[in-house]
């Protein structure tokens, strides 16, 4: 690899040859997609925002998150943690901070569980009963779908890591894991924002 | 452990020793198959295919229009013929058979040995593929009752709130929408495949300056996948929910709005535009210059420009909604944006005439479609820029002058050159050439038949026919207008059968080409016709834009000046 | 055809092995969504396949991506086209056309156009002195493009000194001296002879032909009040003296002057604009 192919004149000698990882850009680029989707969904729940034809409003029944938006932003962390210590090949730091990270984000699943629970049976607010209904459950949902996806990738490496399967050869993998772990999380600042703070 | 011989044998038909095989053991092998190049080839085949059915469609639907007052199609029928028409054209043949040869040839072009992603690439063509076959079940089990098939009707942008629940009732729309869902995953994934590959695994040398300039559109074409299709797939998701969940998203009796559902359609629906006529511009880009014998003219502003256009495409959507009624201040500025993306592409179309310019030019048939393309993309531009002026679209809006206007760019741009890329890079698919006998009869029946319907069909658009009509009287004056467009329909018919004879002809007939049968520059040329599992033997160190002129010219490189 | 087999040399390349688990998720999610619209049976075996192949795919990936090997001759495949190729003409050594040999830097652009900014007030402020009686006439009328509630302003109020005026002014003329410069250095080295002359000359009257047709969509008080005179003399003066700045400052060389023969290089056979007869570079 090292000496040209076609035994052409070459100028200079070849520079070294490091490309970027290909995990990491293809997980770049869904981040990207998923950001569309995301984006879709939010314009639509600014859009619609305060033009339900009836109630309950946001401003009725939604309460601040703090305790499970304060779990999951510190599970991007505790992953970032667990990947670093990967990398020096530390697989029980690894496996401690995994764990940190699953329950810290399982936290966050059960309050928006609970969340829903109420809201459903004790507001009555559904899917189908308002323009509120339709985009907050949307929104909310799906993103809660992609924290659902990311714990499970996580256990799943949690549990290599317990089995101790899991090495620094597979710090890349954990790496690409962290960085979807992140936009989660991303996304959850601005979900947080539209829907608790500014949509209320 | 494997060996290589077989796999070229088997493509090429060669008659050389391969052990014969069962039809299982072939069926297994592809379905099987991780290696991008067969994978290529599968997306080629089925989009053939679709590309077959929907031709059938719409030649259907120009039976019906041929004379007034025909009866050939119920209007039921019809109806669902342009919704299936437009929808399997742009799902299920633009889109795979476009990512099909970004597929066999990017990794070639970039001399790595596969995609970044081979078992993700796979994945990808066979959700494509599946989809497809979603769409057409709907014509055996639309309605959930067997024999009692109903396909979509609802247009191929299925606006709101025809979709809704009570206005389309049954689950037609749902086939619709859960077969373009599936093909957006699909393409998304596809798109993450080609970024990465792009990204991660060129071979030694080849900097992003370097890089074909086939790959270069490839890259912006995946990254407008990503900020387009993605909408879709959301607004796709709100349909689904407002049918299967009750939710109001575009139920306007709630409140919802069916403009909203314009706005995400479009915002999916004029950038695709450009994700299609973008590597139909990447064929131009490779097989202009080689037939001009000349190096492409301003490798940097190419570039420039398609990223340019990628970037402008993506605030030009509305221009679909001037009748709509917007404020006076969106339809300036939509009709501002649209007419900017024309200073890109009109670099583009003097850069590829700088390129021909003083060229020592072979009319091959594939210079041939390119040389078509370049004079129906210019056209095709300038109706679009009619059509951007939102007065002249007011008075235009939803008539045949629209229809005209975009088959001009899908078929009389993209379509031709992508017969271009058949003749071009079939030798390298298959090891055969292509035949230039029934390859030039197979351009000038199209280029005929293509002019006498689209040329004529901006007339009865002008005169007020409007699209999506299933018959109208005779005394409107569109009458001798839509038999001659029917007459040019069938010639393209005809035309195409030509092709198809002369894929199949060329595979056990044709003239075995070397590894590079056009003295051609890229390193596509470089791997052997067709090209092992492995593509190179070696992987390959290129130190200009032209690795191959460098090896036959090593007394004067472009290594050199670059 | 693909190989040469007396070469001795072999590789072992590794190639992703195939698997039909894309294929059995592809199916299992088109049967999940085929399920919503004929039967939930289908959707059954729909997430059935799916989590089988989720399975399966991993496999295949963790803790090591499947590979087969395959051992394959190193020889590289010779490339033999079956077009015939003409040979190299060789009636001059340089025969590839490559422009431009020499640019400038680009801060030398945006000093040029600072400079031409600069000299270009002089005729403005005359105008604005001969016209109005004022300096800072023509100040404030280049910023009432940007306040809007001055756009009915009378003149004289135009003549009076105003600071917002000035300022604004000042900032909007800075901008556009400097982004004129810019492409004025970049339209330079496409003008090999008198630079100053015709690109000097030519810039500015391109500059004003745009400027007006396009005047009255993006500051109607100008275009009411622009003496087009003194306009074309102040773009001409900052044409001018752009170029001149411009012209003092050295060439730099692109990498693709190092493909020219020595002689150039050093200056001593310099014929460079008259390599018209030479043949195309291709073949």
């Amino acid at each position: 690899m090292a000496t040209s192919q076609y035994g052409l004149l070459t100028q200079q000698p070849l520079e070294p040859w490091e490309l970027p990882s290909r995990g990491v850009v293809g997980m770049l680029c869904l981040i990207l997609a998923e950001a569309a989707i995301f984006l879709i969904f939010v314009v639509a729940y600014i859009f619609y925002e305060g033009k339900s034809l009836s109630g309950p409003t946001p401003a009725e029944v939604l309460k601040i998150p703090i305790f499970s938006t304060i779990c999951l932003l510190s599970s991007s962390i505790t992953v970032h943690f667990a990947a670093h210590a990967l990398k020096h090949n530390k697989t029980r730091q690894t496996s401690a901070w995994l764990a940190a990270t699953v329950a810290l984000g399982t936290i966050f699943i059960a309050w928006t569980g609970m969340e829903w629970y109420e809201l459903i049976y004790k507001e009555g607010l559904t899917i189908k009963t308002n323009l509120f209904g339709t985009t907050y459950y949307s929104l909310v949902g799906l993103h809660a779908t992609h924290v659902v996806v990311g714990l499970l990738m996580l256990s799943l490496s949690l549990a290599f890591s317990l089995l101790g399967w899991q090495t620094e050869k597979h710090y890349n993998r954990l790496e690409v894991l962290s960085l979807y772990w992140h936009f989660v999380d991303a996304v959850w600042v601005v979900v947080f924002l539209v829907v608790y703070v500014f949509g209320r | 452990m494997a060996t290589d011989a077989s796999y070229g044998n088997a493509l090429a038909g060669g008659a050389q020793t391969a052990p014969s095989r069962t039809a299982l053991q072939i069926v297994h092998e592809w379905v099987t198959t991780v290696d991008h190049k067969k994978i290529g080839l599968m997306y080629i085949v089925s989009a053939l295919l679709f590309l077959v059915v929907a031709g059938i469609e719409a030649l259907l639907m120009r039976i019906q229009l041929a004379v007034p007052n025909n009866t050939a199609v119920s209007p039921e029928a019809f109806n669902r013929l342009f919704t299936m028409h437009g929808t399997t054209m742009v799902f299920f043949v633009g889109m795979p058979i476009l990512f099909g040869f970004g597929n066999y040839l990017i990794p070639l072009m970039i001399g790595a040995r596969d995609m970044a992603f081979p078992r993700l690439n796979a994945f990808s063509f066979w959700c494509t593929f599946f989809g497809g076959i979603l769409l057409y079940l709907s014509y055996v089990a639309g309605s959930g009752l067997a024999g009692a098939g109903t396909a979509p009707d609802v247009g191929w942008w299925a606006y709101a709130p025809l979709t809704a629940a009570p206005f389309s009732p049954g689950h037609s729309t749902d086939y619709w929408t859960l077969s373009v869902l599936l093909s957006g995953i699909s393409s998304i994934g596809s798109a993450i495949n080609i970024v990465a590959t792009v990204v991660s695994m060129r071979c030694p040398g080849m900097k992003l300056t370097r890089m074909p300039l086939l790959v270069w559109l490839y890259t912006v074409m995946s990254m407008l996948v990503f900020v387009t299709v993605s909408p879709l797939t959301a607004a796709q998701i709100m349909l689904m929910f407002d049918r299967y969940l009750g939710s109001h998203f575009f139920d306007t009796q709630a409140g919802g709005s069916a403009v909203l559902w314009m706005h995400f359609f479009w915002i999916f629906g004029h950038p695709e535009v450009y994700v299609l006529i973008l590597p139909a511009f990447a064929f131009a880009n490779e097989i202009i210059p080689v037939f001009s014998r000349k190096a492409i003219f301003g490798y940097p502003a190419m570039v420039a420009a398609s990223v340019g256009i990628g970037f402008v495409s993506l605030s030009v959507w509305a221009h679909h909604m001037f009748t709509v009624g917007m404020s006076a201040g969106s339809n300036t500025f939509f009709v501002l944006a649209t007419m900017a993306v024309g200073v890109p592409t009109g670099i583009k179309i003097f850069n590829w005439l700088a390129t021909i310019w003083g060229g020592r030019i072979q009319f091959t048939t594939a210079m041939l479609f390119s040389i078509g393309f370049l004079f129906q993309f210019l056209v095709a531009g300038l109706t679009g820029i009619m059509l951007a002026s939102a007065p002249f679209d007011w008075q235009l809006g939803n008539s045949y002058f629209v229809v005209a206007h975009f088959h001009y760019v899908l078929v009389g741009a993209i379509l031709f050159m992508l017969f271009a890329a058949f003749y071009y890079w079939y030798p390298k698919m298959t090891g055969r050439m292509m035949s230039e006998k029934i390859g030039k009869w197979h351009f000038w029946l199209f280029l005929i038949g293509f002019h006498i319907t689209f040329d004529l069909m901006h007339i009865p658009g002008i005169l007020g026919m409007p699209r999506r009509i299933y018959t109208y009287e005779a005394d409107r004056g569109w009458m001798i207008w839509n038999l001659i467009i029917s007459g040019g329909a069938a010639i393209q018919a005809i035309a195409t059968i030509v092709f198809v004879y002369n894929l199949v002809w060329s595979f056990f007939k044709g003239k075995v080409a070397g590894p590079d049968p056009w003295d051609a520059w890229t390193l596509e040329w470089a791997a052997a016709s067709p090209p092992p599992p492995y593509n190179f033997p070696q992987t390959p160190v290129v130190e200009s834009r032209r690795p191959l002129w460098d090896i036959k010219h090593p007394e004067d490189a472009d290594a050199y000046y670059e | 055809m693909n190989k040469a087999h007396d070469n001795g040399q072999t590789v072992d390349i590794h190639l992703p092995a195939p698997t039909a688990w894309p294929f059995v998720m592809g199916l299992g999610i088109a049967l999940m969504l085929t399920a919503l619209v004929t039967n939930m049976v289908l959707g059954v075996l729909g997430v059935m396949l799916l989590v089988v192949s989720a399975i399966g795919w991993f496999m295949q990936v963790l803790p090591h991506e499947a590979h087969e090997t395959l051992t394959v001759s190193s020889a590289m495949v010779p490339i033999s086209s079956t077009r015939t190729v003409l040979q190299h003409t060789s009636e001059s050594s340089i025969h590839r056309r490559i422009l431009p040999y020499e640019h400038f830097r680009f801060t030398t652009g945006l000093r040029g156009g600072l400079a031409g900014g600069l000299a270009m007030t002089v005729p403005a402020a005359l105008y604005g002195i001969l016209r109005y009686h004022s300096v800072w006439y023509a100040a404030n009328l280049l910023a009432a493009g940007g306040f809007t509630d001055w756009a009915g302003a009378s003149n004289q109020f135009l003549s009076q000194f105003h600071i917002d005026g000035l300022m604004a002014a000042i900032g909007i003329h800075i901008v556009v001296s400097a982004l004129v410069g810019l492409l004025y250095g970049a339209l330079l080295p496409m003008f090999p002879r008198y630079p100053i002359l015709t690109a000097g000359f030519m810039a500015p009257l391109l500059f004003t032909g745009i400027m007006y047709s396009a005047i009255g969509v993006v500051s109607p008080i100008l275009n009411e009040r622009i003496d087009w005179f003194w306009f074309v003399a102040s773009q001409l003066c900052f044409g001018l003296v752009c170029g001149y700045v411009v012209n003092l400052h050295a060439r730099i060389r692109t990498s693709q002057f190092q493909a020219l023969p020595f002689l150039i290089r050093a200056g001593i056979e310099a014929n460079r604009g008259n390599r018209e007869s030479s043949e195309d570079k291709s073949e």
